[in-house]
């Protein structure tokens, strides 16, 4: 039954891979409806658990797959998962990048590329706003987020990981104090 | 229009000059660096830490390459920051670039968030745990919106027209959520037009 399990789980991932159009956080819904509706691999209270450890963990908030996998089936489930959810759309990526790679020398190449620089900026900022929004949203977040947002717009070369763990440390005595 | 003014300059300021040629970045010091930035990016906005580490520490990408490679990133499915690495890495190594940049940048957080999954449950009720996340998570905003903000700046060489493309994406899918896809491919339209016009 092992091999059904995972078996399934590329069946579940895969799709989702070529659907997640937008990064990663687009199909956390899907992810929720097949992990505790339809396949019953966690429960509701589980799957909060899960997805709080994939923001706090670092790197790509979509380890969420990882570990769903990993309490599906183990470290094998883990990675299966994984791959399963990045794979298609990597190879797609991959694809994409030798095409655009090839004409860089055309000159209406760097014409896109200015085009759509615009673009990758208005939605850097909308991420963020997303996000924070979305986060509890007390007034010592945002002040944190701004404050962050300014030093390291001033300061290029600044190391961001002591930033981060102030603004931790911040919030932990703003919770007590507040 | 464009090719048949091949004297015109691309931009009126000097393009950002680079700190280390590409072609010198090794398959290690590529696996370093996304593995490192894989590690140390808590509350996620890797993008963001991959544009401080390789735009401005390296200089192995300029601003609109990394911004344009983003967008592509953004509407191809997938994890935005694995299509970028993808990208990243094929400019610096090729192919075999993209595969360690990706595999440098999943597989030790990867390993890490199934050794908190077997922590977690003894760690799960401790409140200043939980604040200390979310604390941790608004700077990592900021950064992003950092990155934004930078953009922002360096899209007023080409006037403001780049500045309202800027404002119309944010109220349109930071504020009002409308789906992604559309309004980047309509405002890309745009945005070539525009861009034609200018040079």
């Amino acid at each position: 039954m092992r091999d059904n399990l995972y078996l399934r789980l590329i069946a579940v991932f895969a799709p989702l891979s070529l659907m997640s159009i937008g990064g990663g956080q687009s199909v956390v819904a899907d992810i929720h409806t097949q992990s505790v509706e339809i396949q019953h691999w966690v429960t509701q209270a589980q799957f909060v658990d899960l997805f709080a450890l994939s923001r706090a963990a670092p790197g790509p908030g979509a380890l969420l797959t990882t570990l769903i996998g990993w309490h599906v089936a183990g470290w094998l489930g883990a990675l299966i998962a994984s791959i399963a959810l990045f794979g298609p759309s990597s190879v797609l990526a991959y694809i994409a990048t030798r095409a655009w790679h090839r004409h860089r020398d055309k000159p209406w190449y760097q014409i896109v590329q200015r085009a759509l620089a615009p673009l990758a900026t208005g939605l850097i900022l909308s991420s963020a706003f997303t996000v924070l929004r979305a986060a509890s949203g007390t007034l010592s977040l945002w002040l944190i987020a701004a404050i962050s947002a300014v030093l390291f717009y001033r300061l290029p070369k600044l190391n961001p990981l002591p930033i981060l763990l102030v603004a931790g440390i911040v919030q932990v005595v703003a919770q007590i104090w507040l | 229009m464009i090719a048949s003014e091949p004297g015109t300059p691309l931009r009126s300021t000097p393009p950002t000059p680079r700190l280390t040629p590409p072609a010198s970045v090794t398959l290690a010091q590529l696996a370093l660096l996304f593995a490192r930035i894989g590690l140390t990016s808590f509350g996620g906005g890797l993008s963001a830490w991959l544009y401080r580490e390789v735009v401005d520490a390296r200089g192995w990408l300029d601003e609109d390459e990394f911004l344009g490679a983003l967008t592509m990133s953004q509407i191809l499915p997938g994890s935005n920051v694995v299509n970028l690495s993808i990208y990243i890495g094929h400019k610096l190594r090729g192919g075999l670039g993209s595969l360690t940049a990706v595999l440098a940048l999943l597989l030790p957080p990867m390993i890490v968030a199934v050794l908190l999954g077997i922590v977690f449950a003894h760690l799960s009720d401790i409140q200043w745990l939980h604040n200390f996340l979310e604390g941790l998570a608004a700077s990592a905003i900021g950064l992003t919106a950092s990155v934004g903000l930078r953009g922002a700046r360096h899209s007023l060489i080409d006037g403001y027209w780049p500045l309202v493309l800027i404002v119309v994406v944010f109220v349109a899918i930071g504020v009002l959520h409308w789906p992604l896809v559309p309004v980047v491919i309509a405002l890309a339209g745009c945005s070539l037009l525009l861009a034609r016009r200018r040079l």
